[in-house]
């Protein structure tokens, strides 16, 4: 059992680094050739956080509507996203009323807050595309192969 | 309507209708559910769709001209996918070798068609200068191409056996995604200069390891509420262990279920 668990930590933290490290070298490289980091990245950083844990919570809350269907319909967990959700949006006024802190070409809180969903849906619909580039040609490779078929031994 | 008004109902209420469509089409169970999702959904993406002759003085409406301009490459793709997947070895539903061969070639035009996006003129512009949300879109999808392939590549390794093929192909891809990075971050296009594309690559993977880390903290939240809540429940009653009469009843149904008849004692 804990064999399996640390097995599959580790799987886990290879896909992990599998798919993060070579990006993460794509833009250190782009980043040498552009001659340093650009103003705002941190900046950019933490909006985007922000509004994908708003976001993801808001989600989540929706999927517990299937989830009440197997569980009688419990408020409890309801409550808790909802408190989620709020919490995130509450965190992204305070940080973004806080000056100059978290502020990006936008006049106001109200504008900026918007422009971080714009982009948030923006930077998704990016992922989406690459996932149909990705899954597609695996898929066009794994269905058009050499047929293969199951060998039994004999007993 | 007032300006604010006309946002709200054009493009946010919109976008919520596309995320509430797509859940209640996706999740739902039940047959009407799912096609009433399904016409939210549509009615939601054709009104992002329209923002820029309905909300043509907000800046988001930038967001539903980049819609648009996908439409063409993301279905000359999906479909071009799906023709060659469902011509290979699936057991019912097969398509011919035609339609393989139109699935490459849309598939190529639908690749050639994003790169004409960057190096060439058919860059979305919107109203007079590039698209803002382009310049987001495309780095994006060129880093979340390196990290899917890789990340594909990875799992194919786990779970697949001799499939060298696959994983040659992530490879290729991922290589690919980084030359056409490369290529953008040293050259100038038509439409984007190398700088401004160098300084996008940046601050698209700031947004998507914000995203990723936003997300993830989200759903170990999520998964902390269920978690409290059901250790909150009363465990289910246990049952008394079966008496003897029950375990004969039992011992008889499955001797008939393996003999085929009764067995008489």
């Amino acid at each position: 059992m804990r064999m399996s668990e640390t097995s599959s930590s580790r799987s886990l933290l290879r896909l992990s680094g599998f798919a993060v490290l070579p990006m993460a070298a794509a833009v250190a490289l782009v980043s040498v050739l552009s001659g340093g980091l650009t103003d705002g990245a941190l900046v950019r950083f933490a909006n985007s956080m922000l509004t994908a844990f708003t976001l993801v919570s808001f989600v989540l809350l929706l999927t517990l509507v299937v989830y009440g269907d197997a569980r009688k319909r419990p408020i409890a967990p309801l409550l808790g996203m909802c408190l989620s959700v709020a919490f995130g949006a509450g965190l992204t006024v305070f940080f973004l009323s806080q000056g100059e802190l978290l502020m990006e070409d936008n006049g106001s809180v109200r504008a900026q807050a918007l422009s971080n969903i714009v982009r948030f849906g923006t930077t998704m619909l990016g992922l989406a595309m690459a996932a149909v580039v990705v899954f597609g040609t695996l898929f066009s490779s794994l269905m058009g192969g050499p047929k293969r078929t199951i060998m039994f031994e004999e007993e | 309507m007032e300006e604010a008004t006309q946002a709200f109902v054009f493009f946010w209420l919109a976008g919520l209708l596309v995320v509430f469509g797509f859940m209640v089409g996706f999740f739902s169970k039940v047959g009407w559910q799912r096609r009433f999702g399904a016409v939210v959904g549509s009615a939601g993406m054709l009104s992002l769709l329209a923002t820029p002759w309905t909300l043509s003085f907000s800046p988001s409406s930038a967001f539903g001209h980049l819609l648009g301009s996908l439409i063409g490459p993301a279905v000359l793709l999906g479909v071009g996918f799906y023709q060659i997947t469902f011509s290979g070895h699936v057991p019912v539903g097969r398509l011919t070798r035609t339609d393989r061969t139109i699935g490459v070639v849309m598939v190529l035009i639908g690749v050639l068609w994003l790169e004409a996006m960057h190096w060439w003129h058919l860059t979305p512009t919107y109203p007079d200068a590039v698209n803002r949300y382009w310049l987001i879109f495309w780095p994006t999808m060129l880093l979340g191409t390196i990290a899917a392939s890789c990340g594909v590549y990875a799992v194919v390794d786990v779970v697949g056996e001799q499939r060298q093929r696959e994983r040659q192909l992530m490879v290729l891809l991922a290589v690919f995604a980084g030359f056409l990075l490369m290529l953008g971050a040293s050259s100038d296009g038509p439409n984007v200069d190398r700088n401004v594309f160098a300084d996008e690559v940046l601050l698209a993977a700031a947004d998507i390891f914000g995203a990723l880390v936003g997300a993830a903290v989200a759903v170990l939240l999520f998964a902390v509420v269920l978690a409290v809540y059901e250790s909150q429940q009363p465990a289910p009653t246990r049952l008394n262990p079966p008496s003897a009469a029950q375990l004969n009843d039992a011992g008889r149904t499955i001797a008939q279920n393996l003999r085929g008849e009764y067995e008489d004692e």
